[in-house]
């Protein structure tokens, strides 16, 4: 399972959705680079119908 | 001139337009990393019960079709290692499993393309390669492994002896390069996939000794590792050279091949402290420059946090990382220890 994250612009001052994915089973970080393997087993699950959770909200 | 002087500035090898000396240098020819199985960032040592792609020691993964077949524990059994070695990477099946046609059971290393690129495989310019290594298992007869390309539709299988069991053997295999196929080049994708069977059903099972167009990664009828309960199969002193036949294992300094496998994976721990409030936002200050760049933009897993808020990653680059606070707090400090990992 996958969730969301999110990522706080210092620029804008909004929340918005980072370029990374959380692995739920252990908390991992997963960039959105096409070379990353873990990133290509999300791609996967996703391709096989899975739906990432939404990102946790965060207030500013 | 005295016994075992040799007078010359080139030394002529097997491989056409290869020499050693004066010539091409011999330095790095091994192109497997953490052939001693020295390096063992994740386990430091203790058993693990790998999931199907787990890294065990560095650079080695297991692909399990099935779960809980087998163990990995670098220097399992305490057996004493071969002439040489002090590490070796061992195997124990946890059952007797009967494999079925699709079950596949192998330890594997993953060369990056960069690293294999000068092989020329996919032409007519392929080289001749020999893989050697030492093996100790409680099983005796024929086993096999097998040479694979990224997208695994063009496979050699090898197969190899292991007469006597309990014993350490020295195995060294010699494979023509495959002139046809698509290999990757010097990029940072899948260069060669070398392998291991430790058990692997038909659909994975082909004859040795040639290139195949599909994907085959044992010999059929060798012996099933996790067909056995408690065998051991225990493999250190891997080399992949280029060249018609296996010469000295090479031994790199430990700097050397830590530095080599954290190319891939690496551990290490950050302390800091938050800017201001706001949630999620960066710390001051909190990037992590990576000593040795990774081959790719890696997965970050933060672990052992002790600060007055968690941390996370904010920024993921093969060169430097980004933490932030994984929740608001002013001037809170966040600890923890960190993994990442780009491997192949």
């Amino acid at each position: 399972m996958y969730k969301l994250q999110l990522k706080y612009n210092e620029i804008t001052k909004i929340n918005e959705l980072s370029n990374m994915v959380i692995r739920t089973t252990d908390g991992a970080c997963i960039p959105f680079d096409p070379q990353n393997v873990d990133y290509q087993a999300y791609l996967a699950w996703v391709a096989e119908g899975g739906v990432p959770l939404p990102a946790d909200e965060v207030t500013v | 001139m005295a016994y075992g002087q040799v007078n010359a500035d080139v030394i002529g090898t097997s491989v056409q337009g290869y020499s050693l000396g004066a010539g091409n240098s011999s330095l790095l020819k091994n192109k497997i990393i953490n052939g001693a199985c020295v390096i063992d960032q994740r386990n430091a040592g203790a058993s693990v019960t790998p999931t199907d792609g787990a890294y065990t020691l560095d650079r080695y993964k297991v692909r399990v079709s099935q779960a809980s077949k087998l163990t990995v524990q670098q220097n399992a059994g305490s057996v004493t290692p071969p002439v040489g070695f002090t590490n070796y990477i061992g195997i124990t099946s946890s059952s007797a499993y009967s494999v079925t046609s699709t079950d596949y059971f192998v330890l594997v290393q993953d060369i990056e393309g960069f690293n294999t690129a000068d092989l020329m495989f996919g032409s007519a310019s392929a080289k001749t390669i020999t893989l050697s290594f030492q093996v100790y298992s409680s099983l005796t007869g024929t086993f096999s492994g097998a040479l694979r390309n990224s997208a695994f539709n063009r496979s050699y299988v090898f197969s190899y002896s292991i007469p006597v069991a309990n014993t350490w053997t020295t195995i060294s295999v010699t494979i023509a390069g495959d002139t046809t196929g698509t290999w990757l080049g010097a990029t940072n994708g899948i260069g060669l996939d070398v392998s291991f069977n430790l058990g692997c059903g038909s659909t994975y099972s082909t004859t040795a000794g040639s290139w195949q167009a599909s994907n085959y990664t044992a010999a059929t009828g060798a012996t099933s590792i996790v067909g056995t309960n408690g065998a051991t199969f225990y493999i250190t002193g891997v080399q992949l050279e280029v060249g018609s036949s296996a010469t000295g294992f090479e031994y790199r300094q430990y700097q050397q091949e830590l530095a080599l496998c954290q190319r891939y994976y690496q551990t290490g721990q950050y302390a800091g402290a938050v800017r201001n409030s706001a949630g999620s936002v960066l710390l001051g200050g909190a990037v992590t420059p990576l000593g040795i760049n990774m081959r790719t933009t890696p997965t970050a897993v933060l672990a052992n946090q002790t600060g007055d808020v968690n941390g996370t990653a904010n920024t993921l680059t093969s060169t430097y990382v980004q933490w932030a606070a994984a929740s608001g707090g002013a001037n809170n400090a966040v600890v923890f220890s960190y993994t990442l990992s780009s491997e192949l």
